[in-house]
């Protein structure tokens, strides 16, 4: 339930008799202005003043209090934002205090040429005399103001509660306001306020806080939360829990109570038009573009073919041709007939043909099996390949020593190749029956043979798993390091470790003793252990990495039930990112679950946003321990009679709290009642309208005279009584 | 001005009768004032609350003294107990679903969680 300004212009202002005071409630949030006597204020409106500028015209004009939003699109607020005369609860800037003080008095419907009656006005307790000074000579000087009074709103309300019969005299005012918290005393009527605490947290703080969370809790909506809307959510749902954590486990569980309690604020949301699916006439359009497509890259693909076997029949052809032409030529005349052709020996044309038949076979699509069969045949004749090797040096002419070399080398690497390829079948040979053997012993007891090779699996990845965590552990960032893994806090690897301690021994060790770095060849090897592509992966992982993928895969095959880790496919994203999805209800859903009671807990607990003071329901004790020893009797006067007032004690469930919290501080068996004021958020000002019309009111304020002649110090000593 | 801001009489009158001096003579236009206010913290050094008997109650010593009783923690994110501090972040946690969501955080969000207590780091 917001509160509602009232900001109507008053028309009776003239016929008000000059001796009845106006009464004003200059609380940190509210404005309250009316007259003495009357039991409810004539305007009320929020504390606040902006400066925009006009749109239109461009000058700066000043607008007081809360106005329908739909009004201030006319003037460009962008440069000034609400402002407040209040520091803490203590007004510092006259200026906007003077805007407010302008905008009240006119609505009041004044008109004359000064403001003619005295004036009742508000502060907080222990208020520094520089502000009450500066209220008083801002109130003489400028409105003609003929005397004033300054009172406590706290002392207000509870007189004006104790009078109705709600507290009696001697009790403690538990004021929980906009910016502060007071605890104050009250013996015999009075308050003292040697015995009041003030603690620096009120309404304004409970709505940040929770317009803070919210904003946090859901990035995407932040502009919502404006300052009003936190206040009304606030209003609206927070309450007090009887036992915070009981309360918040309850939500951590998931609770039945906990999902009752959850508030959702549903913000305005337009579902986007449905996607049709797409008809079948178009499914079938869309199948026949695309076998249409495929037809012609088909078809391209055959003629190329085509075309590349014709090519090389063609050359096939002219080889054999060739051939035969040689055959038919004379020795001697072989060179000369062949440097026409290009080639320069009968075996290079053969070799020619060879390669032009096994492609053109390859271009036909033929099996290449009998590739293997060439090449053995072509192995067999190694001899006949060869012929000069076997010939010593000395018989050989210098040409023919050339070419003897050549062969020599051509036979080493084809030598290597085939002991190569035999390593590859003997290896196939052994592999093959090892799972010839794996194949035996499954069939022999299928059962054992599947959890050995589950038990292996699972060694083998846990062990690749650990050390692939052990050599990325130094690079998982979150944000906050942005220099990639050598930040503080982050663990190193063996290997990264030991390259930082060298380079820190590098950097330090220098200086002391004789430098005799790079005496010795060793001293170089330094810089390349430093350097940062050192560190190169171990061979034994990519070892187990095979074997892991082996046996998964032989796993997947003889085991329905098993399913390869997923770690395997991708362990380097930390967190999953999210899909992107189209928007729905839910996401422009504010769930408000703990925090309708983390954000006022903080009345009772101020070190969780960082005020370190006690909370409400110790401050009732250290008020208590503050007042001059009083007796036993009187302390339990004092809590029997506990008023709460001010506009943040209207949570749900927080006398109740108040009580258990000040049973646990009290003396076992003391009385304890607390109660709440009948409006604890007008009842200063009608205490204080109350007040004002006593006929002793007039002993209680003080003129322009006054002031001037007594001076400083007196008006620092200056007190209401508050019984008259 | 519009009309319908005329009628609401949302800007308040430069000139008001009833007071003696008015807003334009006090603060003329075009000429720079400069600062003419204290803060709060300033206010309460002028007011030498020490030249005063401690007892007798001022704005600064009726301020609450700080809580006897142990500060619970509570988790910055989601405002359970918090049994676990985060030593990188500074925030606390309740548990691990909340320490992968702090670790994923960016530091800007951090921060502002920081700040909600007051333990942000602040650069002067």
């Amino acid at each position: 339930m917001p509160f509602i300004s009232q900001i109507e212009r008053q028309s009776d202002y003239n016929l008000v008799p000059s001796t009845t005071p106006i009464v004003i409630d200059n609380g940190a949030s509210y404005f309250r202005i009316g007259w003495a006597g009357e039991t409810e204020p004539r305007v009320i409106f929020r504390n606040i003043v902006q400066r925009p500028r006009h749109k239109a015209t461009g000058e700066t004009v000043t607008i007081v209090g809360d106005h329908d939003p739909a009004l201030l699109k006319y003037f460009d607020c962008t440069r000034s934002g609400p402002r407040s005369a209040f520091d803490s609860n203590v007004v510092y800037q006259f200026e906007i205090m003077e805007y407010i003080l302008d905008f009240a008095f006119d609505r009041m419907g004044a008109n004359g040429s000064e403001i003619d009656h005295p004036v009742l006005i508000t502060e907080c307790v222990c208020n520094p005399v520089q502000s009450r000074s500066k209220m008083a000579e801002l109130l003489f000087e400028t409105y003609g103001v003929p005397s004033v009074a300054f009172g406590v709103d706290v002392a207000f309300s509870y007189k004006y509660n104790q009078r109705l019969g709600v507290c009696d005299k001697d009790g403690l005012a538990i004021c929980p306001g906009f910016t502060t918290t007071h605890v104050i005393p009250f013996i015999d009527g009075e308050p003292v306020y040697n015995g009041s605490c003030r603690t620096n947290i009120g309404g304004y703080h409970i709505t940040d806080y929770l317009k803070q969370l919210l904003s946090l809790k859901y990035p995407h909506h932040m502009a919502r939360f404006t300052w009003e809307k936190a206040e009304d959510l606030k209003m609206e749902h927070c309450y007090i829990a009887p036992d915070y954590f009981s309360e918040a486990q309850l939500f951590q569980k998931g609770a039945k109570e906990a999902e009752d309690k959850t508030r959702c604020w549903q913000l305005p949301w337009i579902p986007p038009p449905a996607e049709e699916a797409p008809s079948e006439e178009e499914i079938a359009r869309k199948a026949a573009i695309k076998e249409k497509q495929g037809q012609r890259l088909r078809e391209m693909a055959e003629a190329k073919r085509s075309s590349r076997i014709n090519e090389l029949e063609n050359e096939l052809h002219d080889l054999g041709f060739l051939l035969q032409q040689l055959e038919q030529v004379e020795e001697n005349d072989i060179p000369s007939f062949l440097s026409e052709t290009g080639y320069v020996s009968k075996q290079e044309i053969e070799a020619a043909l060879a390669k032009v038949t096994q492609s053109l076979r390859k271009a036909k699509g033929e099996p290449k099996g009998d590739q293997a069969e060439a090449e053995d045949k072509a192995d067999l004749a190694t001899s006949e390949k060869f012929p000069l090797i076997n010939i010593p040096d000395d018989m050989l002419t210098p040409e023919q020593l050339k070419e003897k070399r050549r062969q020599l080398f051509l036979k080493t690497t084809s030598e290597g190749r085939q002991r190569a390829k035999q390593k590859r079948s003997e290896s196939e040979l052994e592999r093959e029956r090892k799972s010839q053997q794996d194949e035996e012993k499954r069939l022999e007891n299928p059962e054992l043979y599947l959890e050995q090779l589950r038990a292996r699996y699972k060694d083998l990845s846990e062990k690749v798993e650990q050390r692939k965590r052990l050599k990325t552990n130094g690079n998982h960032t979150n944000g906050n390091n942005f220099s990639g893994g050598v930040g503080r806090g982050e663990r190193l690897n063996a290997a990264q470790r030991e390259r930082m301690r060298l380079l820190t021994t590098a950097a330090f060790d220098r200086g002391k003793g004789e430098d005799t770095f790079g005496a010795r060849d060793e001293d170089w090897q330094l810089y390349k252990l430093m350097s940062k592509d050192n560190d190169h992966d171990d061979e034994g992982l990519d070892q187990d990495e095979a074997e892991v993928a082996r046996i998964s895969s032989r796993l997947q095959e003889i085991d329905p039930t098993f399913i390869p880790k997923p770690a395997e496919l991708g362990t380097s994203q930390p967190v999953e990112v999210p899909r992107l999805r189209p928007l729905t209800k839910e996401d422009f859903q504010i769930i408000l679950g703990v925090e309708r009671f983390r954000c006022p807990e903080i009345l009772f607990r101020p070190n969780w946003i960082g005020v370190d003071q006690s909370g409400l329901d110790e401050m009732a004790g250290v008020s208590i321990r503050r007042l001059p020893s009083v007796g036993q009797d009187v302390e339990e006067r004092l809590t029997g009679s506990i008023l709460m007032t001010g506009g943040s004690c209207l949570f749900p469930g927080i006398s109740e709290r108040l009580v258990a919290g000040i049973r646990m501080i009290r003396p076992c068996g003391s009385p304890i009642r607390v109660v709440r004021a009948l409006d604890p958020v007008l009842d200063a000002w009608r205490g204080a309208a109350a007040y004002a019309t006593a006929s002793q009111f007039q002993t209680q304020t003080f003129s322009k005279a006054d002031y001037y002649e007594k001076g400083e110090d007196w008006l620092r000593q200056y007190q209401l009584r508050y019984t008259l | 001005m519009e009309p319908e801001v005329v009628n609401a009489e949302l800007v308040l009158p430069t000139h008001l009768s009833f007071k003696r001096i008015q807003m334009y003579e006090k603060y003329p236009k075009g000429q720079s004032r400069g600062r003419h206010w204290k803060h709060l913290k300033q206010i309460l050094q002028a007011e030498n609350y020490q030249n005063y008997p401690p007892d007798e109650p001022n704005y600064v010593n009726i301020e609450t003294p700080p809580s006897m009783h142990p500060c619970k923690k509570i988790c910055d994110i989601t405002g359970n107990e918090a049994p676990y501090f985060d030593p990188r972040t500074n925030l606390r946690y309740a548990n691990a679903e909340v320490f992968k969501l702090v670790r994923s955080l960016p530091n800007e969000y951090v921060q502002r969680y920081l700040a909600l207590r007051n333990a942000a780091v602040v650069l002067k």
